[in-house]
């Protein structure tokens, strides 16, 4: 998820990304939510939720096929 | 959640339709709200007595009660009933009363859509229970209808796949009303982090629903061409594949069980908060771990078919997977944890549920990343313990997360207090009898004995006629249950507008009962 960051508007990336990091993990600290919710829209957060999905499961097939190499 | 500004000594007479046309256009989410809600105990009782007659038939080796065939068709109904019957209109139920009163709306987005989602229950459930008096009875290859079986039965499978087309239609539809009702109707200042839990799962739900009944509808449309008009999706000598409908039936079937108990942990989140009087210990975590669990829900379905064939890599993908899908459902377990921690707690009947709720909910996650572990899994699959994790789940899960979400809104329902002593002893001896029915099956399941079966070999005895004491007491404890709301409608001590003292959502500023019209201009969420 972090390797994106550096593209386009660094910044934004970033949080979208952690948004969504935590979000797969379940956790999330209040001042960091307040945040996102104020400077995220919807769309980017689903948009984010998404790709990381994407990536989670290509994450996932790459350790598998590692693991069975 | 927040301090709300609102005129509860606005009078407003409320007129309603009455007699039979109160019911049949019912258009109020109040009515609609209601008959959800006694439907789906008609259905719980119908799929008790089926369940009952199985564990009759199983209280001893040997063929007793029913024969083989009738057996297999009441453990396949009991599933499709208590599934799509039971558990799943009982929530819509809880979001047809609550959903509107917690976020300060007058009524469901689509009035008449909602009483059309309901009615076309009725003549579903109709047609899936008359197919037991139907030539070659009842659908008989258990509740995941996989072909090959389910392409030879009788015209029983056509009117049982009619059925579900008609209630994943009745589903569709109520969904996109909570949809709408959610992001379109909520009271000025209720933005969306500040939505009661209960509200945020159901909404989630809603988007599961809209994403996982189509692909039902597809399977079990592919099936009825199979059956009657020669194609051969399903049919290896045709040149199709079996094992096809195995994965869209779970693409559709894992994302269904967190349907069933995404709504429950927001009936959990609502209570705990309540008794343990202390706000829900990260409640933004909360969201995001139920958002994360829908997500995840969508990616792991083949941990259902680790014996029906796959390459390793398929195998240690799924079981990765359904692994990770554990954290964001254990963090849930460690908020509502947290939650109580040093909370000045209460333990009246909704709390006894709810704690009830995270102790076997929690047994129930365990066994179930058990059976993820593919070595594991080969030797469970189809075996006893796949059905005492699911009961675990779904019953002491879903199951207990309704009724304490019954006992816990009654007062507002009927405007009556329940009568607390029965509520304590129906939780108690539904905890007692669950268990006893239910635990004793991890031992039958991994001593071998296989799901779906009439008899069995003689080692087995001892636990299922333990088994079946336990569901007998379960079943009838739910008499009790019946009587205490019964008893709660008919009368008892006058609630107050908010019976529990650490209550924080909008509902409860309303008087009890809640007025058939209830927030006609919407209150103000600070
Ligand atoms: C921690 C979360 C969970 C994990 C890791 C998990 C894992 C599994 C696995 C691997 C199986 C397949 C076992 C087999 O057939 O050999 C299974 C079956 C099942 N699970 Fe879960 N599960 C979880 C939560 C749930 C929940 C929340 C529900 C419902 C409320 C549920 C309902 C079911 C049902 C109904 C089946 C059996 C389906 C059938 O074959 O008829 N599970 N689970
Ligand atoms: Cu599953």
């Amino acid at each position: 998820m972090k390797e994106k960051k550096a593209k386009l508007d660094g910044g934004k990336l970033l949080q979208i990304s952690g948004a969504v990091f935590w979000a797969f993990f379940g956790v999330r600290k209040q001042s960091d939510l307040e945040l996102d919710a104020s400077t995220l829209t919807p769309a980017q957060v689903i948009i984010g939720g998404i790709v990381g999905a994407a990536l989670f499961v290509g994450s996932l097939m790459l350790l598998v096929s590692l693991v069975t190499s | 959640m927040a301090a709300v500004d609102h005129d509860i000594a606005h009078a407003h007479d409320d007129h309603h339709p009455t007699g039979l046309m109160r019911w049949i256009g019912a258009t109020n989410h109040k009515d609609i709200g209601t008959m959800y809600l006694w439907f789906s105990f008609i259905m719980f009782l119908t799929g008790g007595v089926m369940a009952l007659t199985i564990r009759a038939e199983l209280f001893q080796p040997g063929i007793q009660i029913v024969n083989p065939e009738l057996f297999n068709q009441l453990t396949t109904m009991h599933g499709l009933v208590m599934v799509f019957g039971a558990i799943m209109p009982a929530f819509v139920g809880f979001a047809n009363w609550q959903i509107p009163m917690m976020i300060g709306a007058p009524d469901m987005a689509f009035a008449r859509m909602n009483n059309w989602s309901f009615w076309l229950l009725v003549p579903a459930a109709l047609l899936l229970i008359s197919s037991f008096f139907v030539p070659g009875g009842a659908p008989a290859g258990g509740w995941t209808i996989y072909p090959p079986l389910s392409v030879q039965m009788g015209m029983g499978m056509d009117m049982a796949i009619f059925a579900l087309h008609i209630m994943g239609a009745a589903s569709i539809m109520g969904s996109i009303n909570i949809i709408t009702t959610v992001l379109n109707m909520r009271a000025p200042g209720m933005t969306l982090m500040k939505m009661p839990l209960f509200v945020w799962t159901w909404l989630i739900t809603a988007y599961l629903l809209v994403l996982a009944m189509p692909v039902l509808a597809g399977a079990i449309t592919m099936l009825l061409t199979d059956r009657n008009f020669g194609t051969n999706f399903f049919n290896a000598a045709g040149g199709g594949d079996p094992v096809m409908f195995q994965h869209i039936f779970w693409f559709f079937g894992h994302p269904e069980v967190y349907i069933m108990i995404l709504p429950a942990f927001g009936i959990v989140s609502e209570i705990i908060p309540t008794f343990a009087r202390k706000p829900l210990f990260g409640y933004s975590s909360m969201v995001y771990a139920t958002a994360s669990i829908a997500i995840l829900s969508c990616i792991v379905w083949a941990h259902h078919m680790f014996t029906a064939g796959m390459p390793a890599a398929g195998q240690l993908f799924f079981m990765y997977a359904t692994m990770l899908i554990a954290v964001p459902t254990g963090v849930k377990v460690f908020n509502w944890t947290a939650t109580m921690w040093r909370g000045s707690m209460t333990f009246e009947t909704p709390m006894l549920f709810a704690i009830g709720f995270i102790f076997l909910f929690t047994i129930g996650g365990f066994s179930g990343v058990i059976c993820a572990i593919v070595p594991i899994d080969i030797q469970v699959q189809d075996t006893y313990y796949v059905i005492a994790h699911f009961h675990y789940v779904l019953v002491s899960g879903a199951l207990f997360a309704l009724f304490g979400g019954t006992y816990y809104w009654l007062p507002k329902w009927t405007g009556h207090m329940y009568d607390e002593t029965l509520g304590k002893w129906h939780f108690w001896l539904s905890m007692f009898f669950f268990n006893l029915a239910f635990f004793v099956q991890h031992f039958l399941g991994l001593a071998g004995m296989p799901r779906r079966v009439p008899d069995y070999a003689l080692q087995f005895a001892d636990f299922n006629m333990i088994s079946s004491i336990g569901a007998f007491g379960f079943g009838l404890t739910q008499l009790l249950f019946l009587y205490v709301v019964l008893k709660c409608i008919r009368g008892g001590e006058k609630a107050p507008a908010s019976p529990w003292e650490g209550a924080k959502t909008l509902e409860w500023t309303l008087p009890s009962p809640a007025p058939y019209h209830s927030f006609e201009t919407p209150p103000v969420v600070k």
